[in-house]
């Protein structure tokens, strides 16, 4: 409220939107910096994590030799480590523990923007990156590769991609969808409903089919990073930035959207061709996260609401933010998922519930009925 | 159609069609630069569908709009954005963004994807913000803000688009008559100093007589009139397009017509139907009839009037005491629309009484007319007072009078006379009657 006699500028101009928008910028910044070292905090725990102990000063030295390239440290292990020991602990940090932390980091910025970004364009918080059919459509892909036996020798390659193509289709239908005229987000929303049921019928026919395949089915649904390598990793960062980037650059669009179709488009808002594209693009988006890590429930949900409190509703913001929170949401649970119990790795979508969902209620009753009143700083 | 096609706006034979219903039918209007243009007509007549046609929101399925001299379906959606604004009647309640980023949205297609604000824009939206007078919750977030608050930030997005064409549909709409008022003066002088040409879209007939240069009333997607408030706006507009009794009097300081609509016939209050009343109707002119009109609905009949001059005093008098009236314009002869709603209003009476008034060829058809009554209503002839004459038709007046009179017409001396001769059929009338519109 004092913010509104600051902007009574007696020239007229617009002196204090300046004024507020630069309180605007400290408080992002502020939020982005701490979001990035929650990151990388969280890495480095997650490096130091495992059932094989490992000085700290060696997991810093290995990490730090790999990311700069030989650079910093200009050996790959401290001087005191045998050749033998070092090949040991570097394949351990560098090539075990590093690829699902990594993993962790994209997966959970994907989910977070293509949740954030899926919820704009529906103008519903109920959405999430699955709710279109995506998780039951991949678990289908899954589901024909275990039931059938396909493949065997080459399976860490045909199920993601399978998963993948199976994620595809809701998606894609409701993109089609969308191309209709007069359709409405609510009717697109209850096309992707519909094909959730539609493809929950034919996993259950599957499994009903080879009941043995259900038990790997479902572990694979319940999401794990165990299975992250080098190469997965590149390709969940290649689509990330390819369509985290496309996604982001809708923010504008995002926002006049929420005031309807009609005025957005008066306003010189393409809605329908927003709408298609941010629904294509997440669907790829949690597709590939999906075809690796299978279903990871509540980030996708719980990012970009926590970060709109947190920042407001203006989506230019709000998405890249919740890449940022779903990120660091992500690793802080595979920590969790491996620390809890030594030796054992909980699947990590247990941990994003279990942590996320009372934090997620906290925060909705702590400020009841303020949504996003923290834009203006007050 | 287009003899001036650089006007901000020109609609010609714009027809608007949603699957099997037309919404619009063939409509053409032109607004120049300045000048705010009143759409006005009952619901469903196709207000809204005609402006957000012009806003490239439905489909044309006849005709086309220029902007600017240029086709509305040639402009892409920005360039769109960029000559034509648009105010809808309901809006997404949206996020609780701050009033002003959303003020700033209207300027999407003035700034290119991925660039940012420049001065022009901020500028803007800082004139916007001016003239909207919202200015003060700039920085408020725009759930936070009062119904009228919320109008006035839309109306500042819109402005903010810096368009040459403003649509505004139903921007009264949830307002006080405080802001109702304050947002239509702003909305004139923002169209005179820019230059804009603004439609707006109004329930409110006085409202629309008071603000707009021109008023268009559609009805059934249709254009029925257009022009001028004081030309167009008439009791006989009003009852064919809004099927609505009422009257059109003179604002003495500006002389714009405003309008006092009455209650529907047998809709009115139970309080002023019931008891069973006898229906009583006058006719007269020139004043005659005000005292009878007055005493009539003292003593509680229930009374009509007609067929009178609009500004005449008796049609005044009728107005202010709330009795339903046929009303012509003033100094012209009798039209047949005027005659037809006395006639429905003659049919409708139990009594009719006819009060010394002066006869003319304009007025004979008020005698003439009751001709075809005489054999069912009874009817009263007060007698003019000794040495008047109400002959001013060249014997036809007296003529008419003594056909009534030999129709079984009743001669009453006065006032008095009248009242007492009313009360005994009252009492004799054939006990309590159901009353109820299907006597209409």
């Amino acid at each position: 409220m004092r913010t509104v006699t600051t902007s009574l500028n007696p020239d007229g101009g617009p002196v204090a939107p300046a004024l507020r928008r630069s309180r605007r910028w400290v408080v992002l910044a502020i939020l982005l910096v701490g979001l990035a070292l929650l990151v990388v905090f969280s890495t480095t725990v997650g490096a130091l994590t495992g059932s094989r102990v490992i000085p700290w000063t060696t997991v810093l030295w290995i990490v730090g030799y790999h990311l700069t390239g030989g650079l910093l440290p200009s050996a790959p292990c401290p001087p005191s480590l045998s050749g033998m020991t070092c090949t040991i602990q570097t394949e351990i940090v560098w090539g075990a523990r590093f690829p699902p932390l990594l993993l962790a980091v994209l997966v959970g910025a994907a989910l977070g923007i293509s949740g954030g970004a899926l919820q704009g364009v529906f103008r519903n918080p109920l959405v999430d990156p699955y709710l279109l059919g995506l998780s039951t459509g991949a678990a289908v892909g899954a589901a024909i590769l275990f039931t059938f036996n396909l493949a065997p020798a080459q399976q860490a390659t045909v199920l993601p991609l399978l998963a993948f193509g199976g994620g595809l289709i809701p998606g894609t239908v409701v993109y089609l969808a969308a191309g209709g005229r007069a359709r409405s987000v609510e009717t697109l929303l209850l096309t992707g409903v519909a094909l959730n049921f539609l493809f929950s019928a034919v996993l259950d026919a599957l499994l009903l089919y080879n009941p043995t395949s259900g038990v790997q089915v479902n572990f694979w649904l319940l999401g794990g990073l165990s299975d992250a390598t080098w190469d997965r990793d590149a390709i969940v960062f290649g689509v990330l930035l390819v369509a985290g980037t496309l996604i982001a650059l809708h923010g504008r669009s995002l926002n006049v959207l929420q005031l309807g179709r009609d005025v957005a488009e008066s306003v010189g808002v393409d809605a329908r061709r927003t709408t298609r594209r941010v629904i294509l693009l997440s669907t790829v988006l949690t597709a590939v996260a999906v075809a690796f890590t299978g279903v990871i429930g509540f980030v996708g949900l719980v990012s970009p609401h926590v970060v709109r409190r947190m920042v407001g509703s203006d989506y230019r913001i709000v998405l890249p933010i919740s890449g940022l929170f779903g990120a660091g949401f992500l690793v802080l649970a595979w920590d969790l998922a491996q620390s809890v119990v030594p030796s054992v790795v909980i699947p990590v979508g247990i941990p994003t519930a279990f942590a996320g969902a009372p934090f997620f209620l906290y925060l909705l009753y702590r400020r009841q009925g303020l949504t996003g009143s923290g834009t203006s700083g007050t | 159609m287009t003899e001036a096609p650089l006007l901000p706006l020109t609609v010609d034979a714009v027809s608007v069609r949603y699957r099997d219903q037309v919404a619009v039918r063939s409509v053409s209007l032109a607004v120049p630069p300045g000048e705010v243009l009143a759409l006005a007509g009952p619901n469903g007549s196709g207000k809204s569908s005609l402006l957000r046609a012009i806003a490239g929101l439905e489909p044309l399925s006849q005709g086309s709009v220029h902007l600017l001299g240029r086709p509305l379906a040639s402009l892409s959606l920005r360039e769109r954005a960029r000559v034509v604004a648009w105010m809808p009647q309901e809006e997404a309640p949206g996020d609780n963004v701050p009033l002003l980023d959303y003020v700033r949205y209207g300027r999407f297609a003035h700034i290119p994807p991925l660039a940012p604000e420049r001065a022009a824009d901020v500028g803007a939206v800082a004139a916007a913000l001016a003239d909207a007078d919202v200015t003060d919750f700039a920085s408020r977030g725009m759930l936070t803000l009062s119904g009228g608050e919320r109008q006035r930030a839309r109306l500042a997005r819109t402005l903010a688009q810096e368009t040459p064409v403003l649509l505004l549909d139903e921007a009264t709409a949830h307002l006080d008559v405080g802001h109702q008022l304050d947002l239509l003066v702003r909305i004139r002088r923002i169209a005179r100093r820019d230059g804009r040409a603004v439609v707006i879209a109004l329930h409110d007939l006085n409202l629309a007589a008071r603000f707009a240069d021109r008023v268009a009333v559609l009805s059934h997607g249709q254009l029925v009139a257009e022009g001028d408030p004081a030309a167009i706006l008439s009791p006989e507009l009003l009852a064919r397009v809004w099927g609505v009794v009422a009257e059109v009097r003179r604002d003495a300081a500006t002389g714009l017509p405003y309008l006092i609509p009455q209650l529907p016939l047998g809709l009115q209050p139970a309080s002023v139907r019931s008891p069973r009343r006898l229906r009583v109707h006058v006719v007269a002119g020139g004043g005659t009839g005000v005292p009878y009109l007055r005493r009539l609905v003292e003593e509680g009949y229930e009374v009509s009037a007609g067929a009178l001059p609009l500004f005449d005093s008796d049609s005044e008098a009728a107005q202010e005491l709330g009795v339903p009236v046929a009303v012509e314009i003033p100094f012209a002869p009798l039209g047949t629309e005027a005659r037809a709603r006395n006639r429905v209003l003659l049919a409708a009476a139990e009594a009719i009484v006819v009060a010394p008034f002066p006869v003319g060829p304009s007025n004979l058809a008020n005698l003439e007319d009751l001709h075809e009554f005489s054999s069912r209503i009874p009817i009263f002839l007060i007698e003019a007072p000794s040495g008047a004459s109400l002959e001013f038709a060249g014997g036809r007046a007296t003529e008419a009078r003594e056909q009534l009179l030999r129709d079984g017409a009743v001669r009453v001396a006065d006032l008095p006379n009248l009242l007492a001769t009313l009360a005994a059929r009252r009492g004799t009338s054939k006990g309590p009657v159901p009353d109820g519109p299907s006597q209409r």
